[in-house]
This record gives structure tokens, sequence and C-alpha cells, in this order.
């Protein structure tokens, strides 16, 4: 514990443009997978512990897109078409047949997934760790604001990140496709006898929580290093976010996110050995004090 | 229904088993096989433990790997500092499961099921937390090296391979026996109300949540036998009994032996055991083909192996029994004449 | 019905039969023993799925150079060596059963582990109990084989160990640091047994060369952790002169390509041990110029001719480069090798008689050989150098060596300081 050190940084202008930026790039990469969870278990009731193979999948297609392509933005898009055409099979294929089963056997048939993509990834991609490389657009020093350091990739992620939160949120608060999703996360029966497939929902719903996590798995890519079993960190940071938050609200995922994010990057300075016991402990008392989470809906 | 005949037949069974398992290393003298026994004991334990939770109580614990590890890193930790008697070091394990269960499951028993599943999974890696990060105590993530003492007790001499193998067989038998015992009582009747109606139990005088929280901390009492074997078996412990995966593996062996017979637990394990031995010496794509069968189990068959015998023998004997009513034979079919005739 | 004149076979071609089958039999039916052919089995435990696995490939293929080699001269009096290499996915225990399948159930006569570090333990205590010889060729963790606690008499190691790599990157860092005046520093390593290690032996030692030297603060990322952010942030924070890291492979590509982006590396000197690896050099995309950087293992270094000829044979014969891991295994299985030409045998405590206090000739040893120290079971003088990268071939151009004697030294008195002697 250092928390002279703490308080140290939050009396520094710097400090604190430094750490909160990085708390948001934290937050924010964590969100684009953390909201398709949410999404996926507020509409559908599932569990989806295999989301972080879907960003792991999506960070490998945009690799090889990037190899082939040379273009970052064609990268990214692969990435997220890619993981978003995954996610329609895994959904039609293998999730349709446990809905309404036991979570433990959606969390078997999860594991099973994990299981395979990793050896697929390794006999595809081999058994090295790839290193995306930093598109040369970014290549830049970066910005000094108020004595913080912001650097330009993390900037350009922020901005990308925080306008794919807001579309998001408008196409689930606005529009009639996000009035269905939500009406059929309440009272899916209903939304079926008023004409409307349910399966087609359910199945768009896979779709755009893939999307988000291919994008995510692109997006971030050239600053992470690519590796079967990269998805599993990820996979367990979004169920914290997505537990403090409240399943089935992106909302709550944003907050969620961001306050991990958050506590991760001061946490760092404060509680250097602990950081990640944190995290849990602030699961735990959520979980405890609120179990629906900070937005999530009362009662299951 | 639970009763004393029931329970000396049982008893029988146990000696039965026990003197085969006993034998079985003169018939099959490969140390491969005996290994295998070992962790079939420690790992069938903690599976059937798991199933108290799951198939007779309907709570899906996703964290029930707490008590495994918690049971082997604390058993090693007492042997290796205080050098007390191996059955002082038992019981204190058991104790200090017990104690975590109580305060854990307090917390957790009454959620509903996805919350609960997700409580008890962020405790058991709290602890797993707890054991990287303490290395002065724990070896942190090397583990507990430099072996466990073995003082001899009671004649049984714990550095003599036989007579582990000996311990772990007949602890096998011993807690299969008494859990089969529990669920078998009155208690377990109750449990499994609890599990298909929870809402009607309390019109019935039960108390739902002292039911579900001494069902909880059987389940980890039980769980924490399987780590003692463990860290007997690898003179140790390491930080992977308590990571998440093996919450994960002992699902999988529960879902692939049946969770609606009370052996399938620990016929699932032995399927799990056998898969991953045969597996990794056949191939490096380990994780391909585990994934397929859990798959295939998961989606395919979508019940254990021995649900799949129990409801087939369950059928077949239901379309004897309509048989017989129809045609009048048998005792089924006295039943019907009789029961047409108006008596 | 019986016919005489049956066609086919007639009781003089079945004993004409029988007699030429009794004769194969005796002449050369596989299993009638015959020693000479029945196979050598060395069992390697290794990682070969999740995020390291690239130990198990490299581990194996540096094995089998030396193992090919052997077997095309004609191996051990006709006897050829089979290697057979399984996945222990990173679990110590799961590693500690299949060394003991190894011996007990598939007959295998050696083991070889290039595992992590805790299967190291865990198979130390299998080759204590089964006396099977075996040959650690990844663990790196001092303890191992320092401890003596930890000895086996037929258990050696034939990797780089922390010790010699803490106390020669802190004879050089002390240099650096005096030369270019960095007094204030950081150490960022992963957090578990190897990093905590590696940290504390090398500051422990940077304080005693250079007693100037101060330690401001320390960062301590989780094993696998995908994002730095927040460590690269607090050493921004601090300003140090120079940072010591011990993170290594993906995690190391990752930390350079997050650290770059913050311009880090223009700001502060850094120490990363595991950089001037082929796995990382060649990987990252932009490597910064001027990290400073052990040997782990370079064509380049030493500039031999019997090393640049070794890393020619293993590209061309597995498409790939040679990592830190794959000389380490040449090395162990080339020991293996002399003790059972030495011993003409396979007898664990024969064998591990001959390895005690080996020299072998090899391109990774100083001046061409390779020593096996008899008191401890573990490699001694191994090429290991310090210098700076540059971003491409040779990647480490000016290579300082390090004094095997001032690390004899200092290593003899942690011994004592740990009640290891």
């Amino acid at each position: 514990m250092d928390l002279p050190a703490l308080a140290e940084c939050l009396i520094s202008p710097s400090c604190i443009v430094t750490q909160t930026t990085s708390g948001l790039i934290i937050g924010l990469l964590l969100f684009m997978v953390a909201a398709g969870v949410s999404l996926i278990f507020g509409v559908l009731k599932v569990v989806n512990f295999a989301h972080g193979s879907f960003y792991m999948l999506g960070a490998y297609f945009a690799y090889t897109a990037y190899q082939v392509t040379g273009s970052y933005t064609a990268a990214v898009l692969a990435g997220g078409i890619g993981v978003a055409i995954f996610g329609l099979l895994f959904e039609r294929l293998l999730i349709a047949r446990v809905y309404g089963s036991p979570v433990l056997m959606q969390i078997l048939v999860c594991y099973g997934v994990i299981l395979i993509l990793d050896d697929v990834v390794k006999l595809v991609w081999g058994a090295d760790f790839l290193s995306f490389g930093m598109p040369e657009t970014f290549q830049a020093l970066p910005f000094l604001f108020a004595g913080g350091v912001i650097p330009v990739f993390y900037l350009f992620l922020i901005i990308v990140t925080l306008i794919i939160a807001a579309l998001l949120g408008l196409l689930i608060t606005r529009t009639r496709y996000g009035k269905i999703v939500r009406a059929a996360a309440v009272n899916p029966t209903m939304v079926s006898a008023l004409g409307i497939n349910t399966g087609v929902v359910y199945a768009s719903v896979f779709v755009l929580g893939g999307l988000l996590a291919g994008l995510a798995g692109g997006l971030a890519a050239p600053v992470r290093s690519l590796t079967a079993g990269m998805g599993l960190s990820v996979v367990i940071e979004s169920f914290i976010v997505t537990v403090i938050g409240g399943m089935g609200s992106v909302a709550g995922a944003l907050v969620g996110s961001l306050l991990i994010g958050l506590v991760r990057s001061f946490g760092s300075i404060g509680f250097p050995l602990f950081t990640e016991g944190l995290m849990f402990l602030m699961m735990v008392i959520v979980l405890v004090l609120k179990p629906s989470g900070l937005f999530g809906k009362e009662g299951r | 229904m639970g009763g004393r005949s029931s329970l000396a037949r049982d008893c029988l069974i146990a000696i039965v088993a026990f003197l085969v398992l006993a034998a079985l290393p003169y018939f099959f003298p490969s140390r491969g096989f005996s290994d295998f026994i070992v962790r079939l004991a420690a790992f069938g334990i903690f599976a059937t433990s798991l199933n108290i939770l799951v198939g007779y109580s309907g709570m899906e614990s996703f964290g029930h790997g707490l008590y495994f590890g918690l049971g082997c890193y604390t058993f090693a930790l007492i042997m290796q500092r205080f050098g007390v008697p191996i059955p002082v070091a038992f019981l204190l394990t058991i104790a200090v499961s017990v104690v975590v269960a109580l305060a854990v499951g307090a917390i957790c028993v009454n959620l509903s099921e996805i919350y609960f599943a997700f409580l008890t999974l962020a405790f058991q890696m709290l602890l797993h937390s707890l054991i990287i990060a303490w290395t002065p105590i724990t070896g942190g993530d090397t583990g507990l090296t430099g072996g466990i003492p073995r003082p001899a007790f009671l004649g049984i001499r714990l550095d003599d391979y036989y007579h582990l193998y000996l311990f772990s067989a007949g602890l096998l038998v011993v807690c299969l026996l008494a859990m089969h015992h529990i669920v078998q009582s009155p208690f377990g009747y109750t449990l499994r109300m609890i599990r298909d109606n929870a809402s009607r139990a309390p019109f019935l005088g039960v108390s739902v949540f002292r039911l579900r929280l001494m069902s909880y901390v059987i389940a980890g009492a039980f769980g924490a036998v399987g780590g003692i074997i463990m860290s007997l078996f690898v003179s140790g412990a390491f930080p992977d009994f308590a990571y998440w995966t093996i919450s994960g593996e002992a699902i999988f062996m529960i879902m692939l032996g049946g969770i609606t017979v009370f052996l399938g637990p620990i016929v699932g394990t032995a399927i799990f055991l056998l898969l991953n031995d045969v597996v990794t010496k056949l191939t490096h794509h380990y994780g391909i083909f585990l994934g397929a069968v859990i798959l295939l189990f998961a989606l395919g068959f979508r019940k254990g192996v021995l649900d799949f015998i129990a409801d087939r023998w369950r059928d077949r004997r239901q379309s004897a029994l309509t048989a017989e009513s129809r045609t009048g034979t048998g005792s089924a079919g006295q039943e019907a004449k009789s029961a047409a005739a108006g008596e | 019905m019986t016919n005489r004149n049956r066609p086919g076979v007639g009781r003089r071609t079945v004993l004409k039969g029988a007699g030429a089958a009794a004769a194969t039999a005796v002449a050369g039916f596989p299993f009638v023993s015959r020693a000479e052919n029945k196979p050598i089995k060395i069992g390697m435990v290794t990682v070969q799925s999740g995020r390291v696995a690239m130990i198990g490939s490299s581990s194996s293929q540096g094995a089998l150079m030396q193992i090919e080699k052997f077997n095309a001269a004609g191996g051990l009096g006709g006897r050829k060596i089979e290697l057979i290499a399984r996945d222990s996915k990173g679990k110590p225990d799961e590693a500690a059963r299949l060394a003991r399948e190894f011996v007990n159930s598939e007959g295998c006569d050696i083991i070889f582990d290039a595992d992590t570090s805790a299967a190291g333990f865990a198979i130390q205590e299998v080759a204590r109990e089964l006396g099977v010889l075996t040959m650690h060729m990844t663990p790196e963790t001092s303890s191992l084989t320092a401890d003596p606690k930890l000895k086996a008499p037929t258990a050696f190691r034939a990797a780089r160990q922390g010790i010699h790599d803490c106390i020669a990157c802190a004879d050089y860092a002390a240099k650096v640091s005096k030369a270019k005046k960095l007094k204030r520093w950081m150490g960022c390593s992963p957090d578990y047994a190897y990093g905590r290690d590696l940290n504390k032996l090398f500051f422990e030692y940077l304080k005693k060369f250079n007693p100037e030297v101060e330690v401001v603060g320390e960062s301590w990322p989780k094993l696998f952790q995908p994002d730095y952010t927040e460590h690269l942030t607090k050493i921004l924070q601090a300003k140090p002169h120079a940072l010591f890291s011990a993170l290594w492979g993906g995690d190391l590509t990752a930390f350079i390509d997050q650290g770059s982006i913050y311009n880090l590396f223009a700001q502060m000197e850094v120490f990363a041990v595991n950089t001037a690896d082929y796995a990382i050099v060649t990987a990252v995309k932009n490597l910064p110029k001027g990290i400073h950087s052990s040997t782990r293992y370079l064509a380049s270094y030493p500039k031999t001719e019997a090393n640049a000829k070794w890393a020619a044979a293993y590209l061309a014969r597995f498409k790939e480069h040679p990592l830190n891991w794959s000389w380490e295994n040449d090395a162990g299985t080339q020991f293996v090798i002399e003790a059972m030409k030495k011993t003409n045998g396979v007898d664990s405590k024969k064998l591990a008689e001959a390895i005690a206090g080996m020299t072998i000739e090899s391109p990774f040893g100083v001046n061409g050989k390779l020593t096996m120290r008899a008191e401890d079971h573990t490699l001694i003088n191994y090429d290991n150098g310090w210098g700076q990268t540059i971003s491409k071939e040779p990647f480490l151009p000016d290579v300082q060596p390090a004094d095997w004697n001032m690390i004899f030294e200092h290593e003899k008195e942690w011994k004592k300081k740990n009640n290891y002697l």
C-alpha cells in the first residue's frame, strides 16, 4: 500500500491528466467487450463466457488483414465483421441449443469453444506470439497536456470508442430495432406474438456482441501481443464490469468499465500489489449490496 | 427411502468396494494405474461434493474449487509448519473449510442462479489471488515445495506408496458412503424439495436459507477432503488447485457422468481423467479434442452417462409395466385387474 | 465328405511353412529381445498450448538438433533415441504426472523438463522419488539447484540461472550507470517468482556495485497482463533515469509497443533483460534503439563460426529462428548423449555420475566449452553478454561478455548468505 504516493498524485495536475486518460483508455476498451457480454445476458439470459475468444479472433483477423492490406481501417473492419459472422454461427449452431438450459450447461459450451478456438488459433497462426505494429499515422510523439502525457493513438482510441458507445446507445434507445431488443429482454413471448421473429432478434444480438468484441480486438491490436489464450484476462474483467454495472445495461457496462479503468490506474499507484484483488473485492461488494448491479433491474 | 437396512446394505457395498480396490494393484501392478485411482479419489470426492449442490440442491456453484484449493493448501501448510499428526491436520483442515463455507455460504446461498454462480466464482478467485500474492506463506505461483512430512499414525505410513493408495481408496469409499447417506436421508429429500420448488418449502415450515447453508457447508467440507488427498499425492500444493479451471473441470465431470444418479460424478471423473490421459498421449492438440467432447456432451447427449442409462432403464421399466397392465400378466397386470374389478 | 485329392494346403506345405516361420522368428521377429534395436526413450515434459506454447516447440527442436545428429551417426550401438514430448498445459501437477507416466508406464529411461519453473520443482520431486536421470532445460529459478534441500542425485539443470544473470547484469548496469550518471532507477517486472527474484537480486547487486543508485519505485504487472498502461504512466510520473525489467515473451513485446507510444524509451535508459531473443526482435515491428539487453540467444553472439553454423542449421531444419530455450535444450541433450556414450548405457545412476562435472564442446560456452558443475548440478560458463539493441541483425552489435570469475565470487557469497553452502 502506498497511500502517500496516491495523495501526491491526486493533487498534481499532470498526474491526474495522465492517470485519468489511462483510466479512460483501459475502461473504454474494456467497455467494448463488456457491452457485448451485458447485452447478450440482458436479452438472451446467456452467460457468454466465450466472449474473450471473440475478442481474440477479432485481433487475429485484424492482424491477417493488416498483413495483407497494410490498412489499419481495413484491419479493424475485418476484425469486427469477421467476428460478427462468427457470432452468428456460434449462436445459431451452438447457443440456440442451450437456451433455457441450466447456467452450467451454457458455461460448459463456452468452455468447450474456448478450448477449441485456442488450439485453432495456434494451428492457423502458429504458437509464437505476434505483434501488430503501430500504424504509421500514429507514430507521433504523445501530446502533453498540463504536464500529463497522452499518446496520440490512445486519443484516437478514446474518440473512436466514445463514438461507438454513443452509436450503440442510440441504437438501443432510439431505433425500432433497439425497442424490439429491449422488449425481447423483458417479454419475448409478447414480442413473438406481435409477429416479430424472436430467433432473428436473438441472433442479431450475438452478431452485435460479436461485432463489438471484434472491433475491440482490432482496435487494440497495435498495443497488444497476440497469443492463444489472450481472451482470458479480458473475459474475467468484462464479467466483473457486467456484474458491477448491471447485467443487461449498456449504460451500466460503460460506468462499470470506466470505474474499473480508474480503479486500475489510480489503484496501481496506491495499491500496487493488490490491484486485481481490488477488482474482485468490488465485485463481491456489489453482489452483496445490490446483486443486480449499479444500473441493473431488480430481481431475476 | 433412507433407512437402517439400506445403510447396512450400503456399508456392505462399501466394504466390498474397498476390498476390490485394495486388491487391484496386485492385478494391475503398473504405478500409472494406482496413480489413476488416487487421482480418481481426490477428484471423485470433489465432484460428488459439487453434485450435492448442483444435482441435489439446485445450487449451481461455479466456485466450488475454493474448497479443493483451501483443503489442499491448509493441510499442506499445517503439516509443513506444525508437524502435528495427520489425523489432527485432517480434522483442522475440515474445520477451517467449514468456517469458510459458513461465511461464504451465508452471503451467497440465497442469491439466484447466475449471481450465486458468479459470487462463488469471485470468492474462489479471491482465494487464488491471495495464494499468489502471499508468497512467504503459500510459496506464491510456484506453490508449496519441499514435500510434506508424513508421520505414521495408527500403523499407517503415508510415505509408503501402497499405504497412500489404500488411504485414498478408503477415503473415497467412506466419503461416498457418507454423502450417499446424507442425500438419501430426510435432509437430502428436503433439499430436493427446495431444489424443485423453493417457494413452496417455507409453507411447509422449512427454512430454505438454513438448509441451503447446511448443504453448502457439507459440500465444502467434502470438497476439502478431495484437496487433502491431492496434497498428499503431489506432496505440496499448487495455485492451479484454486484456479477457476478446477471448478470448470468438476462441472464437466458431473455433467459427463450424470447429475441425477449418485454415482454419476464418480463415473464422470473416471471418464474425464481417462480422456485427459489418453488425449495427452496421442496429440498436441488437446484443446480441440477435449473441447469437441465437451460440446458433444453439452449439445448432443445433454445428459451424463449414468443419467442416460438411468433414463433408459426407467423407460424400459415403465413400458414393461404398461405392457403388463394391459395384458393382465405379471404383478402390474394383477394389480390392474383387481383395480378394474373394483377392489 | 472326404476328398483325398484336395487342392490347397497339404500337410507337407504346412510343415514347410511352419519351419520357415520358426526360422524367421528366431532370425528377425521384432519381439524377440534384440536390445540393439530397442529405442532409447526420452520423455520430455513441456508446454505445447496456451500463451507459452513456444517453449514446447523451441525446446523439442533444440533437443532434436542433437538427437538427430546422434541417431544419424548410428546411435548407441544401433540403439536410436526416441523423443516423446507431451503437453503439461502449464499445470505443475500434470507435469509431475506425465513424468511419472513416462517412467512407470512407457519405459522412458530419461526425463527432459522443458516446462515452467513451477513444474520444474514438481518434476524435481519425481526425479528424487524415482531416481531417474532428469535434465531441466528451461527453469531459471536459482533455488532449484542452489538449495541443497531440493537436491536430487540424478537431476541436473542445463539452463541459465537467475543469480548468474543478475550478477552479470548488475555489473554491466553499474558501469553504464556510472558513465551516464543514472542515479534514479525503477523496476517493472512480472509479479511471480522469476520476476520477483530477478528484480530483487538485480537491485541488490546494482546498489552494491554502484552505491549511488537509488530505487525510486517498483511496478508489478501480473504475468500475461495485456494492458500495461497504469504501470507505464506510473513510471513516467516518477521520471527515473533508468528502468529495469524482467518481462519476457509476449509481455515484453506488448510492453515495448505500449511504451513506445508514450515515448518512454526516449525518456530513460531501459534495461530489459530478455529483449535480445529472436522471438522479440523479429516480432516487434518498431524496436526502439538502445534497449540494454542480455544475449538470450543470438546467432551473432558468440561471434564464432560454430554458433553461426548451428543457428543456420536450426533455421534450415525448422524454418524458424532458435530461441533461448533452443540452445538450452541442445546443450542439455548433448550432456546426456555424451554420458550415454561414456557409460555405454542408459543407467540413470551411472549417467548422473558421468554428467556431474562434465565439460563438453559447445558453441554456447565460453571458449567453446560448457561445464555442468558437480557440486550443485547446474550449468556454468555459458556465453552471456550485454549490449544495446538496434532494430536489425545483428540486433546487439557490441556485446560486453560477462566475467565468470566475478560471477562465481558473488555467487558463492550469495549462497553463504542464504545458507545454501
